[in-house]
């Protein structure tokens, strides 16, 4: 069972058609015992960091994510503030601790160049850092839609599967550490390469068996 | 680098696509679902749909479509657009509350337009920002330019002014959490005149976050100044999507062209094919359902069941309830006397700047060099082939190949004026036959699965021109009349709205593309080869173009039929139809005014008599009266020709009659004392054609 994890701050919908359309059916769920027996995990959300987590805290799903994808090795795909989410602390409105499953922080957008407005809406091309799982060929363009105001500074730069030049700042779009994923932009809204990229991570984790 | 974003907006009203002029004037275009198919098949960078309908009610007004919704209600629309979006949505229209937004976006948007409600309580602004992120939040601002050139701010669908001025309210809206500004002109909307870019670039100069202009474009070129002059982040346009064939892909390549650094055209999406797919079990479900039904005697009822029940166009006599994209304006007057009133009204030296027009486009794609011919005109021998031979040949002298999709259901007049071209004008002519095996099931199955025999000639007519164009690589189609503009004002002359792989789909097959029957009777993929439309990138690289004549010359039939007759002998029928007064119609089909049209009048209660009595009300040949006596005589017949189709489809009558029951529009049609009934327009109009 393949669990995606409703915090009520989501756009469920998008992303349970998305991973329809490349073949990967999804169970809507927000009870831990769910999440324990997944056999992988998608993170989405939509909105404040605070929100996010207090969205996890509020069903009890903070540990189980720690043990079940930190420790066990289950796969698990965050995207965009479920990116977030995965980082150790973000700096949105305050100082709030994440789920730290990688070394990190969130941090606001700023952009040097004019022109480059925050949040950044819109399509943007990702420069991939090597060869993995979400990006297979690195040398290959592909746009994807963000939108976001914030980011994940990673400490180590090893985590870093794709990057996006805004307004001259070089900022995390895509994050492949062992099991844990993630994407800050929108697969499920990016059209092509969206779904083309979820249907690289569907591959991966039929190839897992799982 | 952000690359621009090109935005198609979906006007949406009570479940169907709207055209729209100065915020007043709403043509049908058509269903959503079909349309926002077609742009997942472009990869569209993002999509605004705005419900614009006044209670939040909404139905496809058929159901003998394929497609149909599984709810009335904004939200149910919305999930099942939610299905085929895969691009960024952002919905639109009657959002007053935080459950609202919550709603749509459990729904499938990705963020939530909010116009009026923020006019009336900016702060709802900011609640709304706190609680979903102002990047979820996009207010909209319709601006009206007054004659002074003063800028005011409207809401409620461009009706109440507002005494804002635009760059101040734009502010305030950024200041409050808008993490986007829509702004579009109402004075602009519908026009063509391309967009207001001083209003655009006020705005924009005051802003920090993202600006999307609308409201204007009448042409590809009309775009990128909403970037390069406006300094708009994204550029976004309603009616122009609707009009063109590839208009997503050739409108992104203008806008590349013209230097934006957007993504790429896209065509034949991975992910999106083109083709339907459909859920064959529960074909076979359905079809087995239908005859099933058939079987069982009809329930008695007393009153209309569902929606509201019919009436009729206060000027002519098309009902409110109809086979065509049809809407009404606030007088009760349909769009098709509305259009047909500006078309009246277009002065001669009009009519010659778009026969230019239309040479330009010719000289344009045609074949000095003489490896091809210089376009193709789609005929089926009636009066509008002849005219339209006539005037590409012998008007404006070029050299056309004539197509022909043989249905098999020609009567000897209309095969003696279909086989005469070739002598008549000297001109080439392929005609197209199925074999009769194929067309025998598929008139059997049109009728089952959709009530309508000639499903299969609809389709071959549409396509087959098109297939050969790609063959022989001859990128203008010219085709007649635009049925629909004519009949139901679906667009307005300034549209030049052109032949589209959708239309044909959603209008002309109802949603059902051949492969829905493929499997049938035995039918394989390669017997429906013919009904196969051109791949995307086949009609892209052939640029292939298909113009209705009627834009481009003033289309009038009565008087297309006295020329074709006395200039090249084309003969009308030699005898009487019974289901219509006219008889120069149909001629390549013996059902089409005869049992298909009959279905039309078990569908729906109306029949072809009330589309010509309604056009020649709307031309001044009758009066109102005389077409209600008309309509009175023919609408209803039962017409002769039901014994030939029923011996060629091995069919028997009561199951014919069985089966087309079951198609009866409960809206139309109630039961009583074992007999159907239903509201007729003399017992609402006099003898003169007055209410009574």
């Amino acid at each position: 069972m393949i669990a995606l994890i409703d915090t009520e701050t989501s756009n469920l919908r998008s992303v349970i058609n998305a991973f329809e359309r490349v073949g990967l059916a999804l169970t809507v769920s927000s009870n831990t015992e769910d999440v324990a027996n997944a056999s992988a995990i998608i993170l989405p959300g939509v909105g404040a960091f605070e929100r996010g987590m207090a969205g996890l805290n509020k069903f009890g799903l903070v540990d189980v994510l720690k043990k079940r994808v930190g420790e066990d090795g289950v796969p698990l795909i965050g995207i965009c503030l479920g990116m977030q989410l995965l980082a150790e602390t973000s700096r949105e409105n305050g100082s709030h601790d994440g789920l730290g499953l990688i070394k990190g922080e969130v941090i606001r957008l700023q952009p040097v160049e004019a022109g480059y407005p925050v949040p950044n809406m819109g399509w943007c091309d990702t420069k991939a850092t090597e060869r993995g799982v979400l990006f297979p060929d690195s040398s290959a363009t592909h746009s994807f839609y963000f939108v976001h105001g914030y980011h994940v500074e990673c400490a180590d730069q090893g985590d870093v599967a794709a990057t996006i030049n805004y307004g001259g700042q070089t900022v995390t779009a895509s994050i492949e550490r062992n099991n844990i994923f993630g994407a800050q932009f929108h697969p499920e809204k990016s059209q092509d390469d969206g779904l083309s990229l979820l249907s690289g991570f569907a591959t991966y984790l039929r190839e897992k068996g799982q | 680098m952000k690359r621009p974003r090109l935005i198609p907006v979906i006007l949406l009203k009570n479940g169907l696509i709207v055209r729209s002029q100065l915020f007043s004037i709403h043509q049908i275009i058509g269903n959503p679902i079909s349309t926002i198919q077609r742009l997942s098949n472009w990869n569209v960078d993002e999509l605004i749909l705005l419900d614009i309908s006044e209670d939040d009610h909404h139905d496809m007004r058929r159901d003998d479509l394929a497609m149909r919704y599984d709810g009335t209600k904004t939200l149910d629309v919305l999930a099942q657009i939610a299905n085929v979006c895969f691009m960024p949505l952002a919905m639109g229209g009657r959002i007053r509350t935080l459950d609202d937004i919550r709603d749509r976006l459990a729904a499938g948007a990705d963020k939530c337009v909010i116009n009026t409600s923020a006019v009336e309580n900016p702060e709802f602004i900011s609640e709304a920002a706190r609680e979903f992120g102002s990047q979820c939040i996009v207010v909209s601002i319709d601006v009206l330019r007054h004659e002074n050139d003063h800028l005011e701010v409207f809401t409620k669908g461009g009706s109440e002014a507002t005494g804002l001025d635009p760059v101040d309210w734009a502010r305030r809206a950024e200041e409050l959490g808008a993490g986007e500004i829509l702004i579009n002109s109402i004075d602009r909307d519908g026009s063509g005149w391309g967009y207001d870019v001083d209003l655009i670039k006020s705005v924009t100069d005051a802003l920090s976050v993202p600006v999307i202009a609308c409201g204007g474009v009448g042409a590809y070129e009309h775009l990128a100044p909403g970037i390069i002059g406006g300094g708009a982040d994204a550029i976004a346009a309603a009616n122009i999507f609707h009009f063109f064939e590839l208009s997503y892909p050739n409108a992104k390549k203008t806008c590349l062209d013209a230097g934006l650094p957007m993504r790429d055209v896209g065509l034949d999406s991975k992910w999106f094919p083109r083709q339907p797919v459909y859920d064959l079990a529960r074909r076979d479900r359905e079809i087995a359902e239908r005859l099933e039904k058939a079987q069982s005697p009809p329930a008695n009822s007393n009153s209309i069941s569902v929606g509201k029940s019919v009436s009729w166009c206060s000027n002519c006599l098309y009902p409110t309830i109809n086979a065509a994209p049809m809407e009404f304006d606030d007088d009760g007057v349909c769009m098709g006397c509305r259009m047909a009133e500006m078309k009246t009204d277009i002065p001669a030296t009009e009519w010659d700047r778009r026969k230019q027009i239309l040479i330009d486009i010719i000289e344009a794609n045609r074949c000095p060099e003489g490896s091809r011919h210089d376009c193709i005109i789609p005929v089926s021998g009636g009066k509008d082939s002849y005219f339209q031979t006539h005037f590409i040949k012998n008007v404006l002298g070029y050299n056309p190949l004539l197509v022909t999709y043989y249905g098999n259901n020609y009567s000897a007049v209309g095969r003696r004026n279909l086989y005469r071209m070739k002598e008549v004008f000297g001109i080439d002519h392929i005609i197209y036959q199925p074999g009769v095996d194929l067309l025998q099931k598929l008139n059997r199955l049109g009728f089952i699965v959709m009530g309508d025999m000639n499903y299969h000639g609809h389709m071959g007519i549409c396509t087959v021109p098109m297939r050969t164009a790609v063959q022989h690589k001859i990128p203008v189609v010219i085709w007649g009349e635009h049925g629909y503009a004519d009949l139901c004002g679906q667009y307005s002359m300034n549209d030049f709205v052109e032949w589209s792989y959708r239309n044909r789909l959603e209008h002309y097959c109802r949603g059902f593309e051949w492969n829905y029957f493929v499997g049938l009777e035995g039918i394989t993929a390669q017997d429906m080869a013919c009904y196969q439309y051109p791949s995307d990138q086949e009609m892209f690289d052939v640029g292939l173009r298909g113009l209705h004549l009627s834009n481009y010359t003033y289309w009038e039939a009565n008087a297309h039929t006295k020329l074709v007759m006395e200039e090249y002998g084309w003969e009308s029928s030699d005898m009487p139809f019974e289901r219509t007064y006219r008889t120069a119609s149909n001629l390549d089909d013996i059902h089409e005014n005869g049992m298909h049209d009959y279905l039309k009048y078990i569908k729906l209660g109306y029949g072809r008599c009330t589309d010509h009595a309604s056009k020649d009300v709307r031309a001044g040949l009758m009066s109102r009266g005389q077409a209600v006596g008309l309509i009175r005589k023919h609408d209803h017949v039962k017409s002769s020709d039901l014994a030939r189709w029923l011996e060629y489809t091995g069919m028997s009558e009561e199951e014919f009659d069985t089966i087309a029951d079951t198609f009866r529009d409960p809206r139309v049609w109630r039961r009583e004392n074992n007999q159907w009934i239903k509201g007729n327009p003399w017992d609402v109009f006099a003898d003169d054609g007055t209410a009574k």
